[in-house]
């Protein structure tokens, strides 16, 4: 590894887990020393149980249904970004441990295959949803609402779908070889294997763990700590 | 801007701070997705009106002086000090948001903007720049609390007066009852006899063991954005329910009245009260269920809509007893729509209507509401709130929509048949 793969497919991975985990539970921790309001801020109407609340609380965080009604195209794009993500996520799993019930059932070839649709598809996915959020905020009729915040996680956003679609698409390694060196980033000590050490698509993986590692340490500093925060506050709407 | 107002301001973000606003700051991620929520913003498209953008602000100081992030890196936040142009955006922003909490309905994070205007209202009084006409209305109500002896008798024999009107109009003596301690029921209204008259009839009818309390339920110092000030002026008509040990204080036709007693007041106080605190349009609905009043179902003829206040409705959780009252007593009822929880608010909440220099945006941003009357054909609305009736009265002139605006309890009233039946108001 050069000093560049070092510093973003091997220690910056690292640094970036620690500073999201430490951030995120300091961001947590923070909130929770902070008194609740003693004003009680919910909406009407509202569940009389314990259980429709925690209810609410799941369809208003992860279904939204209120902002589907007036925002459809936004909140389409939001849902299959997330979701996108969430199946990229699962996705990269594979480089931990091989999906053996699903290669038992698929075979090598057919899981390869499963893989390159799957992964294709939440890569174009979070590509377009990306573009999208990125034209509405450039070109909307609110984008003074806009700092540059917003900006910087999008384009953190857009260089990791970016090199990571070129991974996927251009690439042409497979997962036995990220396998490898993720395997190594576990023992903690990073290494590419030779065949990647030899491909010039290790520049795109530099790249896109430069954007991941880079996301990463911003999250917990950013308006991205909604995706702890969203349970929070939707919970206070349907609260006592 | 001077280093010590700085100071002040940020003390005062301080003091406001609590988990929710502190979150509401932290995630908000600007999608715009309130823009369509808000009934200033849909009329106007002025940016200064957009939800997000009214806690964006706040927002900007939150992020220079409570976060690390924001004090080194102020330029990807756009954190900044606060300054005179802020203050003056500010200061239109948040006086003129009515509060209606629409946007925090179709917020994907339910974030309540209006709990940040909550706090920006602090920061503007704080640095002086508090709203001056809703200043001057909250401190003659704190005069009138603070020398209640030299304003009693006016209002005891004002009373009386309503009284007398009250047997004039229905040829019967119905009483006003003041200072009946152990009454079941505290009646707090509004100042004026409109609301005063159509409740006694009721009350009576049913036979209830109920007492008018000397002070208003208006809150002005809430819409100022004052809750220590708010809470003296609630502090009158609570105080007077526990001196009379009565058990419950029903508020009368008042959005942000009710919610300050219900919502507000007792974690103001940090005290739980004695009493339970209804709006008088549950109570009703309860006396016409239990036969406890009678009224005619076909009294009003005309086609009658219901408007939902905000404060009632959607951040009081009453919608259905005033439908219930109205269908009682009209045939011909049509709801709006949207209706309840995604009702568009009428513009005049949050003591907008006492502002001269919002007038415009305010009549402007009635637009939605004015759509939604004449899709009705409604020629009577109910509505239990006196901004909306101000505002919604200034809306029919304007777009001669030639509606007769009430109270709900009027057309109870009107539609009494029984002892206590006859003409009020």
């Amino acid at each position: 590894m050069d000093w560049f793969s070092q510093l973003t497919s091997g220690i910056g991975v690292y640094v970036a887990l620690v500073v999201f985990t430490g951030g995120m539970a300091w961001r947590a921790w923070q909130w929770s020393r902070t008194p609740r309001s003693a004003v009680r801020l919910a909406l009407y109407p509202k569940p009389k149980t314990a259980a429709g609340r925690f209810g609410k609380l799941l369809v208003d965080t992860f279904a939204a249904p209120q902002s589907f009604r007036i925002a459809p195209a936004i909140m389409v794009a939001a849902v299959l970004f997330h979701v996108a993500a969430l199946a990229a996520f699962v996705g990269h799993l594979r480089l931990v441990h091989e999906f053996t019930p699903l290669v038992a059932v698929l075979g090598v070839e057919g899981m390869n295959t499963f893989a390159a649709w799957s992964g294709g598809a939440a890569g174009i996915i979070m590509l377009a949803a990306v573009l999208y959020w990125l034209g509405r905020r450039t070109f909307g009729a609110y984008k003074n609402l806009s700092v540059p915040e917003d900006y910087l996680l999008l384009a953190l956003l857009l260089g990791i779908v970016l090199m990571g679609d070129h991974l996927r698409f251009v690439g042409g390694l497979h997962a036995a070889t990220y396998q490898a060196w993720f395997a190594s980033l576990m023992q903690f000590r990073p290494a590419f294997p030779a065949e990647l050490a030899s491909s010039t698509t290790r520049y795109a993986l530099d790249w896109h763990m430069l954007f991941v590692d880079a996301f990463l340490i911003y999250f917990p500093f950013s308006k991205l700590t909604h995706a702890i925060g969203a349970f929070a506050t939707n919970l206070v709407r349907s609260s006592e | 801007m001077e280093k010590q107002t700085i100071d002040t301001i940020v003390g005062t973000l301080d003091k406001r701070m609590n988990r929710q606003l502190q979150q509401y700051l932290d995630i908000c991620a600007r999608c715009s997705i309130c823009k369509d929520s808000c009934h200033q913003y849909v009329a106007t498209g002025d940016l200064k009106y957009l939800p997000a953008r009214r806690s964006e602000l706040i927002r900007q100081i939150y992020r220079k002086y409570f976060t690390k992030a924001g004090e080194f890196v102020p330029a990807l936040y756009e954190a900044r000090d606060p300054d005179e142009n802020l203050l003056d955006e500010l200061y239109d922003s948040a006086y003129a948001c009515t509060g209606c909490r629409r946007c925090m309905y179709y917020c994907p994070f339910s974030i309540d903007n209006a709990w940040v205007v909550a706090a920006a209202k602090g920061i503007l009084i704080a640095a002086g720049r508090g709203n001056e006409m809703v200043s001057q209305l909250t401190d003659a109500a704190l005069f009138k609390a603070d020398n209640m002896e030299m304003f009693n008798d006016i209002i005891v024999s004002g009373f009386a007066d309503v009284e007398k009107e009250l047997e004039e109009e229905t040829g019967r003596h119905i009483p006003i009852p003041v200072d009946v301690a152990g009454a079941d029921i505290l009646y707090v209204a509004l100042a004026g006899s409109h609301s005063i008259k159509p409740a006694a009839m009721i009350f009576d009818a049913a036979g209830a063991n109920w007492t008018l309390s000397k002070f208003e339920a208006a809150n002005y110092g809430f819409f100022l954005g004052d809750p220590a000030k708010a809470k003296l002026i609630a502090d009158r008509f609570m105080n007077e329910a526990k001196a009379l040990g009565v058990k419950e204080v029903v508020i009368t036709e008042c959005g942000h009245a009710y919610r300050v007693a219900e919502m507000f007041y007792e974690a103001w106080a940090k005290e739980k009260m004695p009493f339970k605190v209804r709006h008088i349009l549950e109570v009703i609905d309860e006396y016409i269920k239990d036969g406890r009043i009678t009224v005619d179902p076909r009294a009003i003829k005309e086609r009658v809509t219901y408007h939902d206040p905000c404060q009632i409705g959607r951040n009081g959780g009453i919608y259905e007893q005033p439908r219930d009252i109205v269908k009682a007593i009209a045939p011909d009822f049509a709801d709006m729509t949207p209706n309840r929880e995604t009702q568009w608010c009428c513009g005049g909440g949050g003591g907008i209507v006492a502002m001269e220099e919002f007038n415009d945006v305010r009549i402007k941003s009635g637009g939605k509401k004015v759509e939604q009357i004449k899709a009705t054909g409604a020629t009577v609305l109910a509505c239990p709130c006196e901004n909306c009736r101000l505002q919604i009265a200034e809306l029919n002139d304007v777009h001669d929509l030639g509606l007769r605006i009430v109270p709900v309890m009027e057309l109870v009233a009107e539609a009494m048949v029984g002892p206590s039946a006859g003409p009020a108001a």
